[in-house]
């Protein structure tokens, strides 16, 4: 509950990203994760397809880095560090063709 | 080939979710249902094969505001099945710890939750622009209720020194002395807290609620009582079964409860007060008659004034324990068994209302069975309820205000979801 609590919070920020800066398509998106996040990295990288199924980083590349410090202020949470925009017009024609059909499609790209 | 990078640095927020749904025909209100979207935790199952030792710190991890409920409905539903009897002393200290909770988990809906509603503010963050008094108000009674949380459960959010038949250590009055001062100076600025809710704007409404809550002989109940009603129903907790039904319903993941021979019921500040109201201790009973506030609260958006004057009840409660303790002999009584207890239950007053929970234990003191029935799903039904008036109160409303009035409503009853200061989504048919 408390990781998908989180997951929907950052989905609507990267809807809110995608928006404010009019960007259809993100390439990578990289999350920070806290030492007392209480969430693990395989963990997010099962649930992040269908998190962000929909979204501007459908078919991104996630990258993660795990933080190992308890006294972290934000030890406990999930940051979004960035997002990286690809460098040609990003239409829904260019995203990968898993991605447009339908649920199956929802799946990560292979990295 | 990266061609731009947008740099966020944006923190996740954990939030409560919610949906209502609304469908309107010809100017009647046919059908309201809140959705809520959190899934099952499966607590009453991840308890099954544990000792009963492990209940109170499992699930005390249910809420983050109110652990301290979940440990004193545990540990008095588990003494109850074992034939164990704590020390006045420890007893005493249960309810210091319980008047921690009750003071931070009160202030911090008042103040930083309640309030901003009726001064016209989004958050507490933006009130505190134009009125930092009030948020540091909040903020100083929420400090003193952590204070007795540290001091009694070893630190503010899910205390540690809880067991099964008192405590693992129980402090020394030098040790607890300095809450004093913390606690005079909360008292005081709970009851300037009561002054001020006195004075906000209250729509004129009146709800015919049934009040449910425990009357304990002698105290404003907190750990103990029977579990009586404003519609006649006086039974042992142990009965609580008997008389109310938790359910499930296919529009939400959130359980909900009913009175077995009727409709939905209301536990939490203003049941407990209705019903208690001559049980208030002579500070908390003087400034809720100087405030005119009335014996028997029907109007939901007064529930601020009812939680600030319960405020003023677990500051005052603190101070009067506080001057009574003495250390126990021992910390903890421990159970000689035998341990098989085909069912066991108690309640006791989260913050937020009744705490119910059953048990039963096989030969060697593992779980077989739990049930946790929480205040939050207890009020579920009869939230439902309150929307349906406000909806056809406010017809002539626009989509985003009919919002704005049905998270109001939500939130004078404090559920776990109000955290989330903008969380409804309105799924609004007029036909």
């Amino acid at each position: 509950m408390h990781e998908e609590a989180m997951l929907r919070d950052l989905r609507r920020k990267l809807v809110e990203v995608g928006r404010t800066e009019s960007v259809d398509r993100f390439s990578v998106v990289r999350l920070w994760v806290g030492a007392l996040a209480h969430t693990s990295e395989t963990t997010l990288r099962d649930r992040w397809p269908t998190t962000v199924a929909g979204t501007p980083a459908e078919g991104s590349r996630l990258d993660v880095e795990r933080s190992d410090d308890v006294h972290d202020p934000r030890a406990g949470g999930i940051v979004l560090v960035r997002v990286e925009v690809p460098p040609v017009s990003t239409t829904t024609d260019e995203r990968a063709p898993a991605a447009l059909e339908g649920p199956e499609g929802l799946r990560a790209r292979p990295e | 080939m990266t061609d731009r990078t947008i740099a966020v640095d944006y923190l996740a927020r954990v939030e409560g979710e919610g949906a209502l749904r609304v469908r309107i025909h010809d100017r009647t209100v046919e059908e309201v249902e809140l959705r809520i979207f959190e899934p099952p935790r499966f607590f009453e199952a991840f308890l099954r094969g544990r000792s009963y030792l492990e209940s109170p710190d499992i699930t005390a991890r249910i809420c983050g505001i109110c652990p301290v409920a979940y440990q004193m409905s545990a540990c008095h539903a588990l003494e109850h099945g074992l034939g164990l009897r704590v020390t006045p002393a420890v007893r005493a200290l249960r309810r210091m710890l319980y008047c921690g909770e009750w003071i931070e988990s009160h202030a911090l809906h008042v103040y930083l939750l309640h309030v901003p509603d009726f001064l016209g503010y989004p958050d507490a963050i933006r009130m505190a622009k134009d009125h930092p008094i009030l948020v540091q108000r909040g903020l100083r009674l929420k400090k003193a209720g952590n204070a007795i949380m540290t001091a009694l459960g070893g630190r503010e959010i899910h205390p540690v020194n809880v067991r099964v038949g008192g405590f693992y250590r129980c402090p020394s009055r030098e040790e607890l002395e300095p809450l004093r001062p913390v606690l005079e100076e909360a008292l005081g600025i709970a009851e300037e807290t009561v002054r001020f809710a006195a004075g906000l704007p209250f729509p004129a409404v009146e709800e015919d609620y049934e009040f449910v809550a425990l009357r304990h002989p002698e105290e404003y109940p907190m750990n103990e009582g029977e579990v009586v009603s404003s519609r006649g129903l006086r039974i042992p907790a142990t009965r609580f079964e008997e008389e109310f039904r938790e359910f499930q319903v296919p529009h939400s993941n959130a359980l909900h409860s009913m009175r077995r021979d009727g409709g939905s019921y209301l536990v939490g500040p203003m049941a407990r007060y209705a019903l208690n109201r001559d049980r208030l201790l002579p500070r908390a009973d003087a400034v809720a008659r100087e405030v005119g506030l009335e014996p028997v609260v029907r109007n939901p958006f007064r529930s601020v004034l009812v939680r600030s004057v319960e405020i003023v009840q677990a500051c005052e409660e603190a101070l009067r324990l506080l001057d009574g303790y003495r250390p126990p002999e021992r910390p903890f009584e421990v159970a000689a068994g035998p341990f098989d207890v085909p069912g066991c239950a108690a309640a006791t007053e989260a913050p937020r209302g009744l705490l119910y929970h059953r048990y039963q234990l096989d030969a060697t003191g593992l779980i077989e069975e739990a049930k946790i029935v929480a205040p939050t799903s207890q009020n579920q039904k009869r939230i439902e309820d309150d929307l349906r008036e406000v909806v056809t109160r406010s017809l002539e409303l626009d989509d985003a205000h009919l919002t704005d009035a049905c998270e109001r409503a939500i939130r004078n009853h404090d559920p776990c979801i109000s955290c989330a200061t903008h969380f409804l989504t309105l799924d609004l048919a007029r036909d």
